[in-house]
């Protein structure tokens, strides 16, 4: 069928911030749809974000409520969202109770009751909260299932989207007739993971158009529920092709060995132990950055961004005044409960209102420390997600990460993330001359040559620099433990 | 503790509405009775008969701590109001009542706790919101009408 024969299906915004996004750019008009999950897991908030974001005076939205929460403490407790609008209440929005009917009749009166407010009201939102309340009685099979098929042709046909909210388990998605006739089928999860919360949706069914599939994040703010697209919301953009824009340190050195800079749009790695100088490194690449115009974001999550930029100053790069100027933003993640999700959408956001071009994580070890226990086992793969996102769309990111230092090894990372970078930039301790100085060395580059120089270096007033020329009278430099050989040629024992 | 005088005076002025129409119905009814069964009507469709018969109860115990002349009315199932004649007659039913409906009577005081309840629940706005529906006409057109003093 071509295009213009089919039928257009006009799509509702949900009113929940990242949902859209989730189903595809909106739930579709006249569908016929479930909220499912556990007690308290946002279900009826969800609704009445859809309610308030789509009921107007000419087609208003008719909640009925059935046995359980009364509209007067629902009432109560929604209008603490922001997007609670009373002056929609009660001519955009009725409430309508409908637990004498369900109490006292049986469903075909359930259904002549709704049917007579339908027809009266005209709506374009039907919610019914409860619905397993409201079959809750023993009926036979048949009954119930007569029942829901002409529900949803009655609300179809008069041109109301539909929620029926309730609380099922997953092990009745297989039996329950009430599955079969939904268009759209959302389910709401939470469980305790240790001392954190995880919220997660899925869309287990949505007729006629594509959603994200997965679970994806979602939380209960004053707002109301937001939801976090694991797409991160950024399908509909295109990705950058990689450009031959070369992004300096502001370290010549380094910049040099670098083949003139990173490649625009490149993950980097920095990696070494504590107080080898990753945070400095990363710091100059933003300070370098808005040198050239270039805006930045830092995500730090082990130090407060005054710290941060405190410690900045005392390299001589400012970065307060760039804070002021909207050309840098620091953001602090620090709480423990967090997602990759939301964190990546407070990077994402932050890196469109400045349209950032560098990014800093420092460090992945505190990142990963912020999120909620049962986000860490996800950790690799939402890392990957997010940095496969952020590069898409050319912003190159500098990640610090904190390996262990060992004298037998050489680790790039305890993450065991390498395949995540485009580049590596490896900084270690060495013991030279009864000394433990540092060494620096680009380990890979995806985008060229680099040099394969093993450079000593020192964190000094003005950040990191640079020392001479590479150490060639040195052999084992990487493991820590390097062997000097004298002019002469001969060999001398480890330097210590 | 008494009825806060913001409620006192939405109460006053929804009784004072009412009972120009009390006045012309035949038989004459009661003022009271005709905002309270506006109240349910309203409320009952909107959050339940259990919802209503809840509030209106412990509406009534608070007002017959401060009326009490309400000690015949009941709430009963259903809602309704049940006994209200007992004092009813003192109420000068023939005066043209329209915003100057008598003092501290126990209508006043009945009706300004229901709506006192309501307030404590949904906040002025929605309080406010769902009367307006009801009475259309009357003048409750800003959040003064809670506080005491005239729209």
């Amino acid at each position: 069928m071509s295009t213009e024969d089919k039928v257009e299906i006009n799509k509702l915004p949900t009113g929940v911030p990242g949902l859209d996004e989730i189903v595809g750019g909106g739930l579709p008009e006249f569908s016929f749809n479930i909220i499912a999950g556990a007690p308290g897991s946002g279900k009826t908030t969800l609704a009445h974000q859809f309610v308030f974001a789509n009921a107007s005076l000419e087609r208003p939205a008719l909640y009925f409520t059935v046995l359980g929460e009364s509209a007067i403490k629902m009432l109560r407790y929604q209008q603490q969202y922001t997007f609670f609008d009373p002056a929609k209440l009660p001519d955009s929005i009725r409430f309508i109770n409908l637990s004498q009917v369900v109490l006292e009749k049986d469903l075909g009166a359930v259904l002549e009751e709704i049917t007579k407010e339908v027809e009266k009201a005209n709506p374009a939102v039907v919610v019914v909260d409860s619905f397993r309340t409201m079959v809750r009685k023993p009926q036979s099979d048949m009954e119930l299932q007569s029942f829901i098929q002409r529900l949803a042709l009655f609300l179809a046909s008069w041109q109301a989207t539909t929620f029926l909210i309730g609380e099922y388990a997953e092990d009745e998605l297989r039996d329950n007739p009430i599955f079969t006739v939904a268009d759209g089928l959302l389910w709401l999860r939470q469980t305790a993971e240790r001392n954190s919360i995880v919220r997660k949706l899925q869309v287990i069914k949505l007729r006629g158009q594509d959603s994200v599939p997965g679970l994806h994040t979602f939380r209960i703010t004053d707002a109301g529920v937001q939801a976090f697209s694991r797409t991160f919301g950024l399908t509909a953009r295109k990705r950058n092709p990689p450009g031959d824009r070369r992004l300096c340190f502001g370290i010549p050195e380094l910049d040099k060995m670098l083949g003139g800079g990173v490649r625009e749009g490149d993950s980097v790695l920095v990696a070494g132990s504590s107080g080898t100088g990753k945070s400095v490194l990363a710091t100059q690449f933003i300070a370098e950055g808005i040198r050239h115009g270039e805006p930045g974001i830092v995500a730090v999550f082990e130090e407060r961004p005054e710290a941060y930029a405190e410690r900045a100053t005392s390299l001589g790069l400012d970065l307060e005044t760039p804070q002021k100027d909207g050309q840098l933003t620091i953001l602090y993640l620090r709480p423990l409960d967090l997602s990759v999700d939301e964190t990546m959408h407070s990077i994402l956001d932050a890196v469109q209102k400045i349209g950032a071009k560098r990014l800093v994580i420092d460090s992945l070890a505190g990142f990963e420390m912020a999120l909620a226990p049962g986000f860490r086992t996800d950790f690799r793969e939402s890392l990957y997600r997010m940095i496969f996102a952020l590069t898409g769309i050319g912003v190159t990111i500098v990640s610090t990460v904190e390996v262990d230092e060992s004298f037998t090894e050489f680790p790039f990372s305890t993450y065991s993330i390498s395949f995540l970078t485009d580049d590596i930039i490896r900084l270690r301790y060495v013991s030279i001359d009864g000394q433990l100085r540092k060494i620096l060395v680009v380990i890979k580059m995806r985008g060229g040559n680099h040099a394969k120089d093993i450079r000593e270096y020192e964190i000094t007033s003005s950040g990191v620099v640079i020392l001479g020329e590479r150490l060639t009278n040195y052999q084992a430099l990487i493991s820590g433990l390097p062997v000097h050989f004298s002019p002469s040629g001969s060999k001398e024992e480890p330097s210590r | 503790m008494t009825a806060a005088p913001g409620m006192r005076d939405l109460a006053r002025r929804l009784l004072a509405y009412e009972a120009v129409a009390a006045k012309r119905s035949e038989p004459v009814e009661s003022p009271t009775l005709r905002v309270y069964e506006k109240l349910r009507q309203s409320l009952s469709g909107f959050a339940g008969i259990s919802a209503f018969e809840s509030l209106a109860f412990r509406a009534l115990m608070q007002a017959k701590s401060e009326a009490p002349e309400l000690w015949a009315v009941q709430v009963a199932a259903g809602g309704s109001l049940q006994g209200l004649g007992e004092f009813e007659p003192q109420i000068e039913m023939d005066k043209d009542l329209a915003g100057e409906f008598p003092g501290d009577d126990g209508g006043i005081i009945l009706i300004s706790r229901l709506l006192g309840l309501l307030r404590i629940f949904l906040g002025e706005t929605l309080t406010l919101s769902l009367l307006r529906a009801k009475w259309p006409e009357a003048a409750l057109n800003d959040r003064n009408s809670m506080h005491g003093r005239k729209a």
